[in-house]
């Protein structure tokens, strides 16, 4: 058979998001890639030129809606960076809380999702339910299910409620306990193994060249987490480690991007834990929204020339956010908002990756790299 | 031939042909006596039309019945998916199919039955759940696959989906694609579901209950069960889409490497049985060999078992029509009832799988144990006529819907494998073995078969069995069975583990990778890099 181009998607139900991804098949080998993204571009960017700093949070939720928290918390990063406030500690420790649950809860869309990719239809409604699980504890922050609002400039809107953290230890020793079930239901099935293994080499020095960050990153075995390598908000403070896989010679292939996030499930649910242990002044104790112990004071007008700049773990990788200050209504919205997606520096290397395999291994490698189209195309 | 009622009348008319030839030719006349009898041909319409009335009858009622039984397919793929999905576990799952979920009695069925009838099925129920618990609680979220609202009463909630999804299919619109092959893309789902429909009138459901039994049904049935293939190729190729020419040429791979094993098993159940005729291999199981061909060939069982599992197209083996990159695979461009009827066709083929199932190896329509039991001395009789009462039927369905459940397990748990895996698979392991399989069916029909099977070939076969899937389920060793899970060169046999590199063999490769992360700053914690001394 000749080889011919075959257009995976706008319209697609499994490419995880909506863009298109042309493949050339010779037979049913893959010879070529060609991505296409920019089916949701949404102006994010050019929106908050004439948005408060305030304002640009809720947009921010939307660019990865499956990670909202991640995302709107490495913006007022970058917005405390550009105003220079100063986080009270109470505060951070609740963010933490917060990004890493949404970290927990974006890994299990993550693997609800990969395993129809592979063909296990049942994990996707038992990742989905786990989700639930954290998906109510965020509510119980944030006041909805996906899109939070949540962080705001010096602070957060509200403390822990009452009985929270009842409630999350009860839910994330319980997910703990889950984990190993879905490590049974995919680690000890050999069609799982054979599907994975061996398939979707990156290598880590072309990862590092690219611009690939992230779990993918470490799954190739490069010891890079922002979190720690430069550490920001309270994780220098907690006893943690940044899971990283043993690749094999060849790199990184979808069994280690798998186990990856199947590990930084089980870091992030005990540094949750180990948060509500040690935040200060404990964490039953409420304070009122507004109150300077959870919100500092920050001006709200940022003056000409400043910049601020943040790099964010988010859960796909490193995002950044620079900020230029001194735009429309005398500094009260930015000059300039730029965001990094890892997605979209990733996308394009996940699509080299697939070269070479089969045409059945598109969505085991595709879907390994845990794409995002929200934020890929903002 | 009744006088009174024959068309025309009982004289035959005598039209005598006389051909009076030359007399040097020949020398007498050639009489060709009554060549017009309209009678005899009349007089021959009758039987035709009662076989054909009776013909007709017979194919309608099997095909009615096959209908009906088929109801409960999707049913029992719904509701265990569904439960399998409410993470209760495949024995919890498996027993909670018999039990109701909504309305009059919150599940309890067995409550509302009248004289107590019930009483036994409740104490069972509540024993075994004292044993091994029951998780089976009313859970929102799985709503999703029970549908559990609308059924009749007690037993059958959800059972009307299957009807609610046929109406929408009959009532949707033919789409034909503008550059399809028209007449390739019209027929190919006439042989798909013609051909599955057909096998139907092999089978046969009870000792008394088929539509034709030929001496040679198996093969016959093999081979148009074999035809359908070709209206899958015929599917993928006509309908003009690169997606379904893929899922159509993969499809026609895997179902034709898929059926020389199938057919090989089937053939030593065949040598074993002595016979082709699918009642006569039942009637072996059951009148003379007295033990189930499950139990003599087990290899032969899973080998049937995998094969049609592949021959159905279901997940682990559903490649050709897989959602995640082929949206529907062969079917894509089908719609409306087309689409319906080769959606039925795939169900019943599952369904003349696991009936086929049933029937080679696990004894058709005798009851577990029934010679056993009819042979016992004082209460052989009383039990033999108790099992009489029970029609065949019944337990032929019981053990089909059984292995369908099987099906359904495999489904749900396990994940879908590759199309050149699944080849590679098919002809590296099945093949084979299903020569071995049948080689020792030859062995014990030739040599050990002597008008029953005695003692010891069943308790070898049975052992051997036991003894092969101990092996193969039972885990040995977890830290060879790790390192057996890396195939290729890796370094470290261990989980990704928080941070720390845990062995220390690989400080060249440590050094060489950690080095990319030149941006770490003294406050990263990471032990392995004062080791490696970077």
């Amino acid at each position: 058979m000749a080889e011919m181009w075959i257009s995976m998607g706008p319209q697609h139900p499994m490419t995880h998001g909506l863009w298109t991804l042309k493949v050339k098949v010779d037979g049913e080998t893959v010879v070529d890639t060609e991505p296409d993204l920019g089916y949701i571009h949404r102006g994010v960017e050019k929106i908050c030129e004439s948005r408060d700093f305030t304002q640009i949070t809720t947009y921010c939720d939307r660019l990865c809606y499956a990670s909202a928290n991640t995302w709107s918390h490495s913006y007022i990063y970058a917005v405390e960076d550009l105003l220079e406030v100063e986080v009270p500690e109470r505060a951070e420790y609740i963010r933490l809380i917060a990004v890493e649950l949404q970290r927990i809860a974006s890994h299990l869309m993550w693997l609800g999702a990969y395993g129809p990719d592979i063909g296990n239809l049942s994990v996707m409604v038992w990742c989905l339910r786990e989700r639930e699980m954290m998906m109510d504890l965020l509510q119980e922050l944030g006041g909805s299910r996906m899109h939070y609002n949540f962080p705001r400039v010096g602070g957060v809107k509200r403390d822990l409620p009452h009985g929270f953290a009842q409630r999350t230890r009860a839910k994330v020793s319980l997910f703990l306990n889950r984990i190993q079930e879905y490590e049974a239901l995919f680690d000890e099935s050999t069609i799982f193994l054979i599907r994975t293994q061996g398939v979707g080499y990156s290598k880590p020095e072309e990862m590092v060249n690219h611009g690939v960050t992230g779990p993918n990153l470490r799954a190739g075995g490069v010891n890079y987490d922002i979190r720690t390598a430069h550490p920001y908000s309270v994780y220098s403070e907690l006893d943690w480690e940044p899971p990283v896989e043993r690749p094999s010679i060849k790199g990184a292939d979808c069994y280690d991007r798998y186990r990856i996030r199947v590990e930084e499930m089980r870091v992030s649910a005990m540094m949750v834990l180990e948060a509500l242990d040690k935040i200060p002044r404990g964490a039953d104790t409420y304070h009122e929204p507004g109150d300077p112990a959870i919100l500092a004071k920050a001006p709200s007008r940022s003056p000409e020339g400043a910049s601020g700049f943040h790099h964010f773990e988010d859960s796909r990788g490193e995002s950044m956010f620079y900020l230029a200050g001194g735009g429309e209504g005398r500094g009260k919205m930015p000059y300039r908002v730029s965001i990094r997606s890892p997605m979209f520096i990733t996308i394009p290397y996940a699509s080299k990756c697939m070269v070479g395999y089969k045409v059945a291994d598109i969505p085991a490698i595709m879907g390994s790299f845990d794409p995002c189209i929200g934020e890929t195309d903002r | 031939m009744d006088n009174a009622h024959d068309i025309l009348p009982s004289k035959d008319l005598d039209l005598t042909v006389t051909i009076s030839p030359p007399k040097g030719i020949w020398p007498e006349d050639i009489v060709l006596g009554r060549v017009l009898n309209l009678q005899d041909g009349f007089g021959q319409m009758q039987p035709a039309l009662e076989g054909l009335f009776s013909a007709t009858m017979i194919c309608t009622v099997v095909f009615t019945t096959m209908m009906l039984t088929m109801l409960p397919i999707p049913y029992i793929e719904r509701k265990f998916i569904g439960r399998l999905m409410d993470r209760l576990g495949a024995t919890t799952t498996l027993r909670s199919l018999w039990i109701g979920e909504s309305g009059v009695t919150a599940g309890e069925w067995w409550n509302q039955l009248p004289f107590g009838m019930g009483a036994p099925i409740g104490w069972l129920n509540k024993t075994l759940n004292s044993i091994w618990g029951n998780d089976h609680h009313l859970e929102a979220v799985s709503r999703v696959n029970n549908r559990g609202y609308h059924g009749y009463w007690f037993l059958l909630p959800g059972f009307f989906q299957a009807f609610a999804d046929f109406t929408k299919f009959a009532g949707k619109e033919h789409i034909v694609p503008k550059e399809a092959d028209r007449p390739v893309y019209e027929v190919a789902p006439v042989i798909i579901i013609s051909t599955t429909v057909l096998v139907f009138a092999f089978i046969p459901f009870g000792p008394h209950f088929y539509v034709s039994s030929p001496e040679l049904s198996v093969i016959f049935m093999m081979a148009i069960f074999g035809v359908a293939p070709l209206g899958v190729f015929f599917a993928g190729w006509s309908s003009n889409n690169k997606y379904t020419l893929i899922g159509g040429m993969r499809s026609a791979a895997q179902l034709t490497a898929y059926e020389i094993p199938l057919l090989i098993t089937v053939l030593g159940v065949c040598v074993i049985s002595g016979s082709f005729n699918l009642i006569e291999i039942v009637d072996f199981q059951a009148e003379e060999s007295n033990v189930w061909n499950l139990f003599m060939l087990p290899l032969g069982a899973v080998l049937f078992l995998i094969t049609m599992i592949a021959e159905v197209e279901r997940i682990p083996f559903d490649m050709p029509e897989a959602e995640a990159e082929l949206v529907e695979g062969w079917w894509t461009e089908y719609g409306g009832m087309r689409w319906g009827l080769m959606f039925a066709a795939e169900y019943q083929r599952c369904y003349a799988a696991c009936l086929l199932f049933a029937l080679f190896f696990l004894g058709g329509w005798e009851a577990p144990f029934q010679s056993t039991m009819e042979s016992l001395p004082i209460v052989g009789g009383s039990l033999e006529f108790l099992l009489s009462l029970i029609p065949g039927i019944v337990w032929v369905l019981i053990k089909a819907w059984a292995l369908f459940a099987v099906f359904v397990w495999i489904r749900a748990s396990l994940h879908r494998v590759r199309t050149d895996q699944i080849l590679e698979f098919g002809w590296q392991w099945l093949l084979p073995l299903s020569i071995a399989n049948l080689a020792v069916a030859m062995f014990l029909r030739v040599w050990v078969w002597d008008g029953s099977w005695g003692i010891v070939a069943p308790v070898v076969m049975i052992l051997s069995g036991i003894v092969g899937l101990v092996i193969l389920v039972v885990d040995e060793d977890k830290e060879a069975l790790e390192s057996m899970r890396r195939p290729y060169s890796t370094y470290a046999v261990t989980k990704a583990y928080p941070g720390r590199h845990p062995d220390s063999k690989l400080e060249d490769l440590q050094r060489q990778y950690t080095s990319y992360s030149a941006v770490k700053t003294a406050s990263s914690v990471s032990p392995s890099d004062t080791e490696a001394g970077t």
